[in-house]
C-alpha cells in the first residue's frame, strides 16, 4: 500500500487490474458467469411463479440486458436537454 | 402504561448533545460516541409499550410508543448514529458533533412518537440540527443549499402542523395512528400530512433538495444526512398510509427517474443521493402494497439500506477526505493506493444491487415477491428495470470510475484508520445480514414466513446482475456509454432557483419601467403647464407686460362708447 502523497503520471508499472491480458481474462470469465447462469434456468424448477414470463427460458437475463441499455440511452437523451456549463447557477 | 421511570427513545442524545460544547475537543468525537451506544443501551432496555401519556392544553398527547414498527427503525437509526459517530471520530468541528447527535436523537424519538404533535416537534427539530451538517462546510454553494434545505423542510414541517391541526378539529384527536381506512378515500388532513411525509421522502417534483443538499455537507456530515431525513419520513409513510395505492405509483416513479440522471451526473456523492432517490421508490412501492410481506420488505430493505447507503458514503467521503473532489472525471485508479476503500465500497456496491449473500438480496426480494403475490405485472417490471439500474450507477459506475477506470495519477493515503473500521463494520453488517439473514427477520413487523434462497431467486438474480454487467462492458467496449463530463444538469430545483428568480427579475423589470414611464409622462406635463403660465406672467408675456397709458385710454373710450350705444338701444 503506498503512502506517497505526490501525484505523478501514471506507474510505469500498471497494477493487476491494468494489465490488458488481465483485462481480458476478466472479461472471459464473466462471459462464462453468463453462460453457466442462463444454462442454469435448465436445472431447476420454479415451483411459485407469478407472472409466466417469470418462467420463460433466461428471461431476467436478456431484461437485465436490455433494461441496462435503455437506461444508460435514456440518460444519453436526458443529457441533451439538461446538461448546462459547470456554473450555470452560479453566475 | 408502566408506572416506572423511562426514558424517551433518543432523548440521552439530544440532551446530551448539550453537554459536547463544554468537553475538550478530542473528548466531543469520542462522547457522541459514548452518547449513541448509551441510547442503543437505554432502547434496548424499554419494553414494548406506550409512555408518556400526558395532557397538554387538552390535548392528549403518548411521547413515546414502542411497537414492532418503531422498534426495527429505532435499532437501525441507533446503528448508523454509531456508524456514523466512528466515521466521524477526525472532526474537530464542536457544531458538527451536537448536530449529529440532536438530529440523530430527534430521528429516533421522532419514530418513537405516539401522537402527532411529538412527531411535529422531532420533525422540524431533525431539520433544524441537519442543515448545520450541511453549513459546516463552510463556503458560499454550501451555504445556500442549506438555505434551500431549510426552507423545503420547514415548509414540510408546516405542511405536516397544517395537517394536525384539520384533523384535531375534525376528530378530536392526534393520534399517530393510519390516516386512511380500508378503501376509503383520504380527506384533506390526510393529504396535507401525505404532502409533508413526501417532502421529506423526495417524492418525484419534490425530491430535488436530496441531490441539491446532500453533495454539499462535509464527508462525515453527508454519511449521517443520508440515514435519517428520509427513512424517518418512509416509517411515517409506513405507519400512516399503508395499502394506499397511490403510493404504488409514486413509488414507481422514484425507481425510474433517478437511475437516468444518475448515469450522467460527475459528482459521484450526487450520484448516489439520485441513488438514495431510487431506493426509497422500492419502500414506498412496498408501503403502497401494503400486505404483511410487503411491509415487512419495507422495514427490511430500509435496514439494509441504511447500512449498505452509509458505507457507500463513507467510501466516497474517505475519496473526498483525501482527495479532496469527489468528481468522476478527475478520479480513476485510485484502488492503488486505497486498496481497502475500494474493497469495502465494492462490498456496498454488490449490497445495493442485491448479489447473493449480501443484506441487499434478502430485502429488495421481499418486495418483488409481494408485487407478484398481488399480481402487479408491470410494477414487477417496473422493480426488474430499476434494479438494472441501480446495478448500472450503483453496482458499477460509483466503484468503477472513481477507483478504476483510466488512471488519474492521483496517489492520497489510503483512509484513516477509524474510517476504515466504520467501513469494516458496515461491510460486515452487509455480510452478516444476508448470510444470517433470520437475524434480520425477527426484527420486522409482521412474522415472517419468507425463504429468499430459493434456486429460482438465486439463479434469476444473478442472471439479471450479471448480464447487467455485460451490457455495461458492451457499451464501453463499443464507445457507447456516455463520458464522464463536468456538467450541470437541471433538475426540477431549476423551477426555484432560476424561473421564479427570472420571472420575478422580469416582473420588476417591466413594471419598473411602466412605473418610470408614467412618472416621466406625469412630471412633464406638470413641467409643461407650469412653463406656460412662466410665459404668460413673464415681462413680455400678456398678463405680465406694462400696458402704456395711450392704450389703455384707447380702449377705455371703446368700452364707454359701446356702453352708451347699449343704454340707447
Amino acid at each position: 500500500m503506498k503512502t506517497d502523497q505526490t501525484s505523478h503520471e501514471a506507474d510505469a508499472a500498471p497494477s493487476w487490474f491494468e494489465r490488458p491480458e488481465n483485462i481480458r481474462r476478466m472479461i472471459l470469465a464473466l462471459c462464462v458467469a453468463c453462460a453457466i447462469v442462463v444454462l442454469a434456468d435448465l436445472f431447476y424448477e420454479n415451483h411459485h411463479p407469478h407472472f409466466d414470463l417469470e418462467t420463460s427460458f433466461g428471461f431476467q437475463a436478456w431484461f437485465g440486458f436490455v433494461a441496462f441499455v435503455a437506461v444508460v440511452a435514456l440518460g444519453t437523451a436526458l443529457r441533451t436537454v439538461v446538461r448546462r456549463e459547470e456554473d450555470y447557477y452560479d453566475r | 402504561m408502566t408506572g416506572d421511570l423511562f426514558i424517551p427513545p433518543g432523548l440521552i442524545m439530544i440532551l446530551g448533545a448539550w453537554l459536547l460544547p463544554f468537553l475538550g475537543r478530542r473528548v466531543q468525537a469520542w462522547s457522541v460516541l459514548v452518547l449513541s451506544s448509551l441510547s442503543l443501551l437505554a432502547f434496548g432496555l424499554t419494553a414494548a409499550d406506550s409512555y408518556g401519556q400526558i395532557e397538554w392544553l387538552g390535548i392528549e398527547l403518548v411521547v413515546a410508543r414502542v411497537d414492532s414498527l418503531s422498534r426495527i427503525f429505532g435499532v437501525i437509526f441507533h446503528l448508523a448514529a454509531i456508524l456514523s459517530a466512528i466515521y466521524a471520530l477526525h472532526v474537530r468541528d464542536a457544531r458538527q458533533h451536537v448536530a449529529a447527535l440532536v438530529y440523530a436523537g430527534a430521528a429516533i424519538g421522532a419514530c418513537c412518537a405516539g401522537d402527532l404533535v411529538t412527531l411535529f416537534v422531532y420533525w422540524e427539530l431533525t431539520a433544524l440540527s441537519s442543515v448545520f451538517l450541511i453549513w459546516a462546510s463552510d463556503n458560499e454553494r454550501a451555504y445556500r443549499s442549506g438555505m434551500r434545505y431549510l426552507i423545503i423542510q420547514v415548509g414540510s414541517g408546516v405542511l405536516l402542523l397544517s395537517g394536525i391541526i384539520v384533523r384535531y378539529v375534525a376528530t378530536g384527536s392526534v393520534e399517530f395512528v393510519r390516516f386512511t381506512p380500508e378503501g376509503g378515500a383520504m380527506d384533506a388532513a390526510a393529504m396535507l400530512i401525505l404532502l409533508a411525509f413526501g417532502i421529506k421522502c423526495a417524492f418525484p417534483l419534490l425530491h430535488n433538495w436530496l441531490q441539491d443538499a446532500y453533495p454539499e455537507a462535509t464527508p462525515s456530515g453527508t454519511v449521517y444526512l443520508s440515514g435519517f431525513t428520509t427513512k424517518l419520513a418512509v416509517y411515517a409513510l409506513a405507519r400512516g398510509f399503508p395499502g394506499t395505492e397511490l403510493l404504488i405509483w409514486v413509488g414507481c416513479a422514484m425507481t425510474l427517474f433517478p437511475i437516468v440522471y444518475a448515469v450522467i451526473e460527475n459528482d459521484l456523492r450526487r450520484v448516489l443521493a439520485y441513488s438514495l432517490n431510487n431506493q426509497l421508490g422500492f419502500m414506498v412501492v412496498g408501503i403502497g402494497i401494503g400486505t404483511e410481506l410487503a411491509i415487512n420488505g419495507t422495514a427490511a430493505h430500509a435496514f439494509c439500506h441504511i447500512i449498505y447507503k452509509a458505507l457507500l458514503f463513507m467510501s466516497m467521503g474517505a475519496v473526498l477526505y483525501r482527495v479532496g473532489t469527489v468528481k468522476a472525471t478527475e478520479l480513476g485508479g485510485l484502488h492503488k493506493s486505497m486498496p481497502w476503500t475500494t474493497g469495502f465500497c465494492m462490498v456496498g456496491a454488490g449490497a445495493i444491487s442485491g448479489f447473493p449473500l449480501l443484506s441487499g438480496f434478502v430485502s429488495k426480494s421481499m418486495i418483488l415477491s409481494a408485487a407478484g403475490e398481488q399480481h402487479l405485472f408491470w410494477v414487477w417490471i417496473v422493480l426488474l428495470i430499476a434494479s438494472a439500474g441501480v446495478m448500472e450507477h450503483s453496482g458499477i459506475k460509483i466503484p468503477f470510475f472513481a477507483f478504476f477506470a483510466h488512471d488519474s495519477g492521483k496517489r492520497p493515503k489510503e483512509a484513516p484508520p477509524h474510517m476504515l473500521v466504520a467501513m469494516a463494520l458496515a461491510a460486515g453488517l452487509c455480510v452478516l445480514l444476508g448470510v444470517a439473514y433470520p437475524l434480520l427477520y425477527r426484527w420486522l413487523p409482521y412474522p415472517a414466513d419468507y425463504h429468499p434462497y430459493t434456486a429460482a431467486h438465486v439463479v434469476t438474480q444473478l442472471q439479471l446482475l450479471l448480464f447487467a454487467a455485460l451490457a455495461f462492458v458492451f457499451l464501453m467496449k463499443t464507445g457507447l456509454y456516455p463520458a464522464e463530463q463536468r456538467a450541470t444538469n437541471l433538475d426540477t430545483d431549476w423551477v426555484y432557483r432560476r424561473a421564479f428568480p427570472m420571472l420575478i427579475h422580469g416582473g420588476s423589470v417591466v413594471f419598473g419601467g411602466l412605473d418610470r414611464g408614467l412618472r416621466r409622462a406625469a412630471l412633464g406635463s406638470l413641467q409643461a403647464f407650469l412653463r406656460g403660465v412662466r410665459t404668460l406672467f413673464s415681462e413680455h408675456g400678456l398678463f405680465g407686460r406694462a400696458w402704456s397709458t395711450g392704450i389703455m385710454t384707447f380702449w377705455a373710450t371703446i368700452l364707454l362708447a359701446f356702453c352708451l350705444l347699449l343704454y340707447y338701444l
